[in-house]
């Protein structure tokens, strides 16, 4: 409540002072560019190599432009509510990173400014995915800046001595997990996300997907048919079955992470970020990166990354467009994935580079040829509320023994009927 | 008079900044989160903040209509932070009353051992229930190794999720919050005159009817103050269900103040959210309102 109470206060303080201000600087902005602005980016790379880049780029970005940027680092805890007092205020920021998952929601809002893909080499120039979750409403609020998307990481060392290879569909990740547990123990075979993580629907869509499910279907939520029972069912059975640990129902995401990168158990999705972790924390680890594996569908991954975007309340648009335009040229994207974050880049273009022509950047671009975007709908904070709540209820009935089909039905089947309601609400 | 007149002008002097301070971060975001809960401001009109439509009481009849299911959440989330409270409250006063009693005997380092008792109440909340997520972790964590180790149990027990959240949660409130209890039950135990314990020892009173009829009804003014505050406090408990569970609206722990943080700022639904906490106020005042309402019943006693 507290805390609450503390985050009504800036907001309302702001709104306040907004007031005052008015909103007469607007017409100031010209041709010419120049002034300030200020730029909200996560922590995309590690703070001692992130910030040096930014700065050495905002410096060069003010000798060529005149434009003074400066940056702050938000973590992404508390970025979403910063960038929702921001937009509730219109001011405090110009140019921002939000997730792709984001971007239509804040779109909705009103409070972003519209993009005119011309500017950024036309909506061509970006993968198909990425470039879908700018949009709202058939008209552009954000531009692609990177990608990510999840693949099936392998332990080459506990793959070798259990005798098996690389799965290639749901099913033989089965097979392969059970002769693991043989060889390694209950719970060895893969780590999953449980209750903790933020970003559980990203690890389950995959799946559905791969079923041929469909989260909606014409306006409707459509989740709950046969593809989604048995793509739950398929999540559930690896704490069931002992391929994963019962103690992943707790784990979020980077708790997954570190038991592959650990070595304790031989498989993990994750996305290419991690490998800036393992050299990291684990560098002898023999690793290796196949995509996603196949339903009776056939492939399918998630899109996911970052897009920028600009306040529709700033009072420098020309700028804060410049500036985006600068981030995503080829230079500074190739620079800032390759180097920096090890995401991938969301430009087309920047894939010339033989970087991304071998070894596992090969995988994930490959991985992200097929990749799908969550619908771009102003609601869809709350679809995505239901449908993980009723996952983690599931989850915590898998470990209570209470699991079955059924169950399994009854959780999607009142995870559909919210996000109906949500749906009906998308104006 | 002259002394009372600058007295007063003192007291002003020293009360000034703290009651403007209460108006500034308390009373203002109050009135305003009210205001709040009669707006239609949601993720569709959030830039249009200042300027939103006043829609009455439909925020709180959404809660119970909408098929979001956020009102259902919101009870059982009422009903969980009730279980919490009925175990922490008192389970932490009887531990409080205890040690409150052995510290009021003389003994040797009885001011450092009253001061350690303090360290948990002293520490962050954040460490401290940072630390108990790790306690209670089900793979690497002490209690999983300590219950193994005595063969207790064979497979690790999984507190953080599911029915045995609620129970993680308490036992770390629990051993937070006594502390403060026993300091001011502490407190309270020195100002009974030792002529009433000598007095019911002529009368050979047995130690479980001193403690019945003189130590209880003389920590009875101090003991209700802090239900009272207890009460309170446990309503909008955060902190340690944030720490330790996320922000997760499913659990079976789930507790109204995170609910309110998911509706509100989450999925950005600002009306139903503000909502949801003039509830909670209402229902906090109206506790608060019976327990000063009996106290002065008492006082006329």
């Amino acid at each position: 409540m507290k805390k609450l109470t503390w985050l009504a206060v800036a907001l309302l303080a702001m709104v306040l002072l907004a007031g005052c201000k008015g909103k007469a600087a607007d017409a100031g902005a010209d041709s010419r560019l120049g002034g300030e602005i200020t730029f909200w980016l996560m922590p995309n790379a590690p703070d001692e190599t992130h910030n040096p880049w930014l700065s050495a780029k905002a410096a060069a970005f003010e000798r060529e432009t005149g434009v003074k940027v400066n940056f702050e680092v938000v973590g992404w805890g508390d970025a979403w509510t910063k960038i929702s007092t921001a937009i509730a205020t219109g001011e405090g920021v110009d140019v921002f990173q939000v997730g792709t998952t984001w971007n239509p929601q804040f779109a909705a809002t009103g409070g972003l400014a519209k993009i005119d893909m011309n500017q950024f080499g036309g909506s061509s120039s970006f993968m198909a995915a990425n470039l879908a979750s700018t949009s709202y409403k058939n008209e552009y609020y954000g531009v692609p800046w990177f990608a990510e998307t999840r693949a099936l990481y392998y332990n080459k060392t506990m793959f070798a001595e259990a005798g098996v290879t690389p799965p290639t569909s749901y099913a033989e990740l089965y097979e392969v997990s059970a002769r693991i547990i043989d060889k390694f123990g209950s719970g060895s075979a893969i780590a999953i996300a449980g209750t903790s993580a933020w970003d559980l629907l990203h690890n389950w869509a995959i799946i559905l997907w791969a079923n041929g499910g469909k989260l909606t279907d014409a306006g409707r939520a459509a989740f709950n048919g046969p593809a989604g029972v048995e793509a739950l069912s398929w999540y559930l059975g690896l704490l069931e079955r002992g391929y994963a640990a019962n103690a992943c129902a707790e784990y979020n995401q980077p708790q997954a992470d570190s038991a592959f990168i650990n070595g304790n158990v031989a498989m993990c999705f994750m996305g290419p970020w991690n490998v800036a972790n393992i050299d990291q924390e684990n560098p002898t680890l023999q690793y290796g990166v196949v995509e996603p594996p196949a339903g009776s569908a056939g492939k399918a991954s998630f899109s996911g990354g970052s897009n920028l975007v600009v306040l529709e309340g700033s009072r420098n648009k020309a700028a804060a467009l410049a500036w985006i335009e600068y981030l995503v040229s080829d230079s500074s994207m190739i620079e800032y994935t390759k180097t920096l974050t090890h995401m991938m880049p969301a430009t087309l273009s920047a894939y010339n580079d033989s970087y991304y022509q071998s070894g596992i950047w090969k995988i994930f671009k490959d991985t992200l040829s097929y990749a799908t975007a969550y619908l771009p709908l102003g609601v869809w904070g709350d679809i995505e509320n239901a449908i993980v709540n009723e996952f983690k209820a599931s989850i915590t009935d898998a470990i209570g023994g209470r699991s079955d089909q059924a169950a399994v039905r009854a959780h999607l089947d009142a995870a559909a009927d919210m996000v109906n309601a949500a749906l009906a609400k998308e104006k | 008079m002259k002394i009372t007149r600058l007295n007063n002008r003192a007291a002003a002097f020293l009360i000034g900044p703290a009651l403007t301070a209460m108006f500034v971060v308390h009373l203002i975001p109050i009135f305003f989160g009210i205001i709040m809960a009669f707006l239609r401001i949601d993720v569709s009109n959030l830039s249009d903040f200042p300027r939103v439509p006043f829609i009455g009481f439909d925020n709180f009849k959404y809660l119970f209509t909408d098929g979001s299911g956020v009102g259902q959440r919101f009870l059982s989330s009422i009903g969980n932070v009730l279980i919490y409270g009925l175990v922490t409250i008192p389970v932490g006063y009887v531990i409080a009353l205890a040690v409150a009693m052995l510290l009021n005997r003389e003994f040797k380092g009885r001011t450092i051992v009253r001061g350690l008792i303090l360290l948990p109440y002293i520490t962050p909340d954040a460490v401290m229930y940072n630390v108990w997520r790790f306690i209670f972790q089900s793979r690497v964590g002490i209690v999983n190794s300590i219950l193994s180790g005595l063969g207790l149990i064979r497979e690790p027990i999984i507190w953080l999720v599911g029915d045995n959240a609620l129970i993680a949660v308490i036992v770390a409130s629990i051993w937070k919050g006594w502390p403060f209890t026993s300091l001011m039950l502490l407190a309270a135990l020195q100002t009974i005159p030792q002529d009433l314990y000598e007095a019911a020892r002529l009368d050979n009173a047995s130690w479980f009817q001193r403690l019945r009829y003189v130590t209880l009804p003389m920590l009875w003014p101090v003991s209700r103050t802090l239900l009272m505050l207890s009460v309170i406090w446990n309503f909008h408990a955060f902190n340690q269900f944030y720490v330790m569970l996320g922000a997760d609206t499913a659990s079976k722990a789930a507790v109204p103040s995170v609910v309110i943080l998911r509706e509100a700022f989450g999925t950005l639904h600002f009306g139903s959210g503000s909502a949801m906490a003039v509830i909670m106020l209402a229902i906090i005042l109206l506790l608060t309102a019976i327990a000063v309402f009996t106290k002065r019943e008492r006082s006329v006693e």
